[in-house]
């Protein structure tokens, strides 16, 4: 692991291990309703103060904490088109599944590009440390995965543009 | 009467009995407003701190004088200007003196609530760059043409002159809030999350 990406993942690990403490909490505007407070927005005292964590100024965790749910958001790195293509190629591929990850959510927050939201019921249903777990192991992965995704394309490209020029050779 | 489309209303922004109308300055505690010249003159203090070599001294007194409500025209302004001052104290002190200094103000009295406030700079200090940057990119229009090497080079550089340091200075806020957690632990950011003093 790289030098500054360590702190950066401990960093976000105690944060995401302090938002995640979910309590059960049902809507103050409608009866018998139960919704995330965080993304209904609907009464500001129970939304608590959002938290940024930024490795530079490309790659960052926001962190909206409420009384029953966590909205994550993360946002990849793209050094350049081809790797923002791919992302967003990735992203989309995964929140078109979202309903198989559980606490992924279906479109990501602005200037974002993949968002997470936790309420109690998982946090009830889950393990805690788990779900914290899995989000730092997405972040490390997904880097990974891009960044090999780039390398195949490349080389792709390479060895397509060398068999499509022998004829003019 | 057909100008304004009635289903898109907020009701419950009309009704004052809504939680939607929670006033949130009833779970404020009464702080006095600062004023700008009055941060001025604070920062002028805590640099001569900084420059006699007082790290130490300085980010003390910059974390007890934290200006929490200032006036409401100002606002933005005196806040603005702490969180830099906060900023250059953490730019000064070396990485190897970090534990030990931090040990000291937390043992010293109020030690927990400077290391809250600590928190809070660091939070806030991180969260600096991504509005900037988010900004940065609601003027360049379309989010993709912004994404060229260029355009972010030209970016760091404007970010490097404020927090010095090759990734914005992020890598300062990173540490520091690596060996804060290490000892006041996750208290310490829920105090964050939960806290309506915001700096």
């Amino acid at each position: 692991m790289s030098q500054s990406l360590r702190p950066y993942l401990s960093c976000v690990r105690s944060t995401l291990t302090a938002a995640l403490s979910l309590s059960n909490f049902a809507s103050q505007a409608a009866e018998r309703h139960n919704v995330p407070e965080i993304e209904a927005q609907s009464s500001p005292e129970l939304l608590l103060n959002p938290l940024t964590v930024s490795r530079n100024q490309e790659e960052r965790v926001l962190v909206e904490p409420s009384v029953n749910s966590v909205r994550v958001s993360i946002r990849i790195k793209q050094a350049d088109e081809i790797e923002h293509i791919l992302v967003h190629k990735f992203t989309r591929f995964l929140t078109q599944r979202a309903e198989a990850f559980f606490v992924l959510r279906r479109k990501a927050v602005e200037g974002y590009d993949i968002s997470f939201l936790i309420t109690n019921f998982h946090t009830e249903e889950m393990l805690k440390h788990k779900l914290v777990d899995f989000i730092i192991q997405f972040m490390e992965e997904v880097d990974k995965e891009i960044s090999e995704m780039k390398l195949f394309l490349n080389a792709r490209a390479r060895f397509v543009a060398e068999s499509f020029l022998t004829p003019f050779d | 009467m057909a100008a304004i489309n009635w289903r898109t209303i907020n009701i419950d922004a009309l009704d004052p009995e809504s939680a939607y109308n929670f006033d949130l300055s009833t779970l404020t505690p009464t702080i006095q407003p600062i004023s700008t010249p009055d941060v001025q003159t604070l920062s002028g203090q805590i640099r001569q701190l900084l420059r006699g070599g007082n790290a130490e001294g300085a980010l003390r007194g910059a974390l007890e004088n934290a200006p929490y409500g200032a006036d409401e025209q100002g606002k933005v302004m005196p806040q603005a200007l702490h969180t830099t001052l906060v900023t250059e104290c953490l730019n000064q002190i070396r990485a190897t003196e970090m534990s030990p200094l931090l040990q000291r103000i937390y043992q010293s009295d109020g030690g927990s609530e400077l290391c809250d406030t600590l928190m809070k700079y660091l939070y806030k200090g991180m969260g600096q760059g991504a509005a900037s940057h988010t900004s940065g990119n609601v003027h360049g229009g379309g989010g993709g043409r912004n994404l060229t090497p260029q355009a972010t080079g030209g970016f760091t550089q404007a970010g490097g002159r404020s927090f010095g340091g090759g990734e914005g200075g992020m890598s300062v806020f990173l540490s520091w809030h690596e060996k804060l957690v290490e000892m006041v632990g996750p208290g310490s950011i829920v105090r964050v999350m939960s806290d309506r003093r915001t700096v």
